[in-house]
């Protein structure tokens, strides 16, 4: 089967703005669309997780400019991401087509991509956020879990110490940026074992600390493996974790007949068996 | 010699490639004068010969602060359609972390 050539149609020039998702592992994810997106825009802005990748996002795109360097030790990551939005927004000003171009996806777990398109919207330009292959989706594929067999929480780590949140461990968990877990200041990159002593001081109120667990990181380089770590609860504060580590916490405990919701739901259908 | 970024994007759409055994894998990218680095990082692990010929820097991979924390703009959740500052979490009055 062979792709038709279209001609899209003729537009007056006007700044535009497309966040999309590189997916994780290079050479692998890209969707077409999403690359088209590159190829089509006037400026590239790139905020990916492997320079491997930047260089490859380079070949397809003669102006790509890295988001990486407004990332600063000690500065607050608040600031730095107010800046890549301003960045992209001021070619879209400008009337330039620019493409966001994030790892992942450019919803999970990327701020600056959603507000970007959404003050874009508001001062009247086109702006689209296309989804890419996210470390959630290959999660799931490489620990051969389905979210839907007895449910999956997600929780960024240190919301789950910051807020009173209900954690069923009767479902998956799935905790995202341990490594930081802990950081009021938004400027560190890593915390520590104490920070991860805490946490793990939270989760043995519902699972019991020889519960095993998984750091799981996804594969970024097609040579690569994804990585799986299987460990005790107890010993996660000794396990070593950088940024791209996600720990899977499996259920603990059987699903819970709840027998009064089924014997109304019993009534239900014998009341609609002689209707 | 071949261009590592053109062969690790022929392996990562390639579905035999992908998942060849690193033996396998080594043996196709010698026969395609792949570099010494792209062979070492497949079949030693070690990515920093890689790193080196690519020109390559560490990178931070966390792109999102805080999800929550919105007590510090108006108290409603994200909903994607107003308004969403980063979110900063505010710190207990007393007997909190350090803040430095």
């Amino acid at each position: 089967m062979t792709t038709p050539s279209l001609s899209p149609p003729t537009l007056p020039a006007r700044g535009n703005l497309a966040c999309i998702g590189l997916g994780m592992t290079l050479g692998s994810h890209l969707t077409p669309l999403a690359r088209n997106h590159i190829e089509q825009a006037d400026v590239v802005f790139a905020a990916l997780a492997h320079g491997a990748t930047e260089k490859w996002l380079q070949r397809m795109h003669p102006d790509v400019r890295s988001l990486q360097p407004y990332y600063g030790e000690g500065k607050s990551r608040q600031k730095t991401y107010r800046e890549w939005v301003e960045l992209m927004l001021a070619e879209v000003r400008a009337g330039k087509r620019v493409c966001g171009v994030f790892y992942g996806h450019p919803c999970i777990f990327a701020w600056s991509p959603r507000n970007a398109v959404r003050i874009a919207r508001a001062e009247g330009y086109d702006a689209y956020m296309e989804p890419g292959i996210s470390a959630e989706d290959c999660l799931y594929a490489d620990l051969c879990i389905d979210p839907g067999q007895y449910g999956c929480q997600h929780f960024e780590a240190s919301q789950l110490l910051f807020y009173e949140r209900r954690i069923d461990p009767s479902g998956y968990l799935v905790l995202w940026q341990v490594a930081m877990v802990g950081d009021w200041s938004l400027t560190r990159f890593e915390t520590g074992p104490a920070y991860r002593q805490v946490l793990v001081d939270v989760l043995a109120q519902d699972y019991p600390l020889d519960h095993e667990v998984i750091v799981y990181r996804a594969a970024t380089l097609p040579i690569e493996q994804p990585r799986i770590r299987r460990v005790a609860l107890r010993d996660l504060p000794a396990t070593r974790l950088t940024g791209e580590d996600t720990v899977v916490v499996p259920p603990a405990h059987a699903l819970k007949p709840n027998l009064a919701i089924r014997q109304r739901l019993e009534a239900l259908d014998k009341h609609a068996a002689f209707t | 010699m071949s261009d590592t970024l053109d062969l690790l994007e022929a392996i990562g759409g390639n579905a035999a490639l992908r998942h060849a055994s690193a033996e396998e894998l080594a043996k196709t990218l010698a026969e395609a004068g792949a570099s010494d680095a792209l062979l070492a990082a497949v079949t030693a692990g070690d990515n920093a010969k890689l790193a080196e010929e690519l020109g390559l820097r560490p990178m931070q991979v966390n792109h999102d602060s805080h999800t929550g924390g919105h007590e510090d703009d108006d108290e409603t959740p994200d909903h994607g359609d107003g308004g969403e500052e980063p979110s900063q979490p505010s710190p207990p009055a007393q007997g909190g972390p350090s803040h430095s």
